[in-house]
């Protein structure tokens, strides 16, 4: 199992969440993609796709309004 | 093999982290609750995707549905509230240990208020599912918005949310067509909503359509409405469609566990009850008439309320009805009672003759039922009577005699049993 970081800071949406996708497509089953965001618009789109596939995630919101989003590829 | 999960003890778990969650929790917290609240996603909930809110008492001017949001959640967080953000996986709510599951926690919860609002609908037409979100179909103006700058979108509906957020997307794109079920001139929306919008140049209404399919090369191209007057198919290319058109409840976790009405929605009584014991339900989730941040924070207030008295009597009945030192008389009474009160000074005074062999408990019905309810007696005034943490006699015949003489036999036989 492997971790990759994901730097998505200071992008506007959709930018973050197709460059999550192009960057867990990369990963294998069971890798964790750490995607790092601060746009409050990526955190609703990137839950929702990742819910939509099934991937787990959770989610940390590592100082005001800066989150660290952990998804784990479950297909 | 997964990984065994963590186990977390809380007195409260909330839920979903909109306005009705978060101030169920802010009751929580400030009534000294450990209290965590569980969010899927953004901390706002569905009053993130409202770029003005303008029938919050206490904003005048209006606020961004976002900023009130993180007022809330400073708020919470103020009251000492923890934040998890991650889908609930599991819910088992019965019995007095429930628990929440996320894919890495097992969060234990002795009370808990489902807040988890409401999911957009979706109209189930051929294509919908390929474009949803990402691909075309949107369900946020204020998330979406400036990526449709200079572009052609489309708006499904005729409601408040569907015309007002319209017009929010006329700032951006070069056209916004609404797709409208109605007759020409009809909408939903409120009569201001309809006027700005029936003067606004970018806005373009397609009266009497429904969505009959969508159409693209792996991204959303094309909306082809129907004309439910003649059938008709019509074609057009957009680069983004909004759906306006209502939400379904989020309740599908909780179902054969909470009841839901027959159309997933939770009702509660007025104190935000639902049918099981400690388990209460708040917001747009909650079967009600009116779903606003307002009413939200209203079932939040009364939910958050009264999950701290339920915790609080479930530890009264733990550490002190059902204390184990001691044979227990418990008089269950209601003090705007005659009888109950007459007999007051009675049960006092017989709990003086057994100096220090019996302990006398004191349940008013009157502050709550839910005490008396759990240990079966529901009449007043009535006695309880327990050995080693257990009920062994319940009596509704109130005679010192007959008391006295089964407060000896619970003394000096273990096998102390009382009928009714």
């Amino acid at each position: 199992m492997t971790e990759k970081t994901l730097d998505c800071l200071g992008e506007a949406c959709p930018v973050p969440l197709i460059r999550t996708q192009n960057a867990l497509a990369e990963l294998a089953v069971g890798d964790v993609l750490v995607v790092e965001i601060d746009h409050s618009c990526a955190m609703k789109n990137i839950p929702e796709w990742a819910n939509k596939e099934g991937h787990n995630f959770e989610i940390e919101e590592v100082s005001d309004g800066q989150w660290e989003l952990v998804i784990e590829k479950t297909h | 093999m997964p990984a065994a999960k963590d186990h977390q003890y809380y007195d409260l778990v909330v839920i979903g982290g909109g306005p009705g969650g978060l101030t169920a929790a802010i009751y929580g917290g400030r009534a000294r609750l450990k209290t965590l609240v569980i969010e899927k996603s953004l901390i706002g909930g569905l009053a993130t995707y409202t770029n003005e809110i303008c029938n919050f008492p206490g904003f005048p001017d209006g606020i961004g549905g976002l900023e009130l949001m993180r007022q809330f959640e400073k708020q919470a967080k103020h009251f000492g509230v923890e934040f998890k953000i991650s889908p609930v996986k599991a819910v088992s709510l019965d019995g007095d240990d429930k628990t929440v599951e996320t894919f890495r926690t097992v969060y234990h919860a002795k009370a808990v208020v489902i807040a988890t609002g409401g999911k957009p609908r979706l109209l189930g037409v051929p294509g919908e599912e390929l474009f949803l979100y990402d691909k075309g179909i949107s369900f946020c103006a204020t998330c979406d918005a400036a990526s449709c700058k200079d572009k052609v979108v489309m708006v499904i509906g005729s409601g408040d949310a569907a015309v007002e957020e319209g017009l929010f997307l006329t700032k951006f794109a070069s056209k916004v067509i609404m797709s409208v079920i109605h007759e020409e001139g009809h909408m939903d929306a409120n009569a201001v909503a309809q006027q700005d919008a029936m003067r606004e140049p970018k806005m373009e209404f397609r009266w009497n359509t429904v969505v009959d399919h969508f159409e693209g090369e792996g991204r959303l191209e094309s909306v082809v409405l129907k004309d439910t007057r003649t059938g008709e198919l019509l074609p057009e290319v957009v680069d983004r469609c909004f759906y306006f058109i209502g939400y379904l409840p989020a309740t599908d976790l909780f179902r054969g566990q909470v009841t839901l009405d027959e159309r997933g929605y939770i009702p509660t009584n007025t104190r935000m009850q639902t049918n099981i014991e400690g388990v209460f339900a708040a917001g747009d989730v909650r079967q009600t008439c009116l779903r606003q941040v307002a009413t939200a924070v209203g079932d939040g207030a009364i939910a958050g309320f009264e999950a701290e008295r339920y915790i609080a009597e479930l530890e009264v009945y733990e550490k002190q009805l059902m204390q184990a030192e001691l044979p227990g008389m418990i008089y269950v009474y209601s003090p705007i009672d005659q009888r109950s009160r007459d007999f007051l000074p009675v049960v006092r005074e017989i709990e003086r003759h057994f100096a220090g062999q019996v302990k006398l408990s004191l349940v008013d019905t009157y502050k709550g039922e839910c005490l008396a309810g759990r240990l079966g007696a529901v009449d007043t005034p009535s006695l309880v009577y327990t050995r080693n943490g257990k009920v062994v006699g319940k009596t509704k015949v109130l005679e010192p005699q007959r008391i006295e003489a089964s407060l000896r036999d619970l003394i000096e036989h273990e096998e102390f049993e009382l009928a009714e």
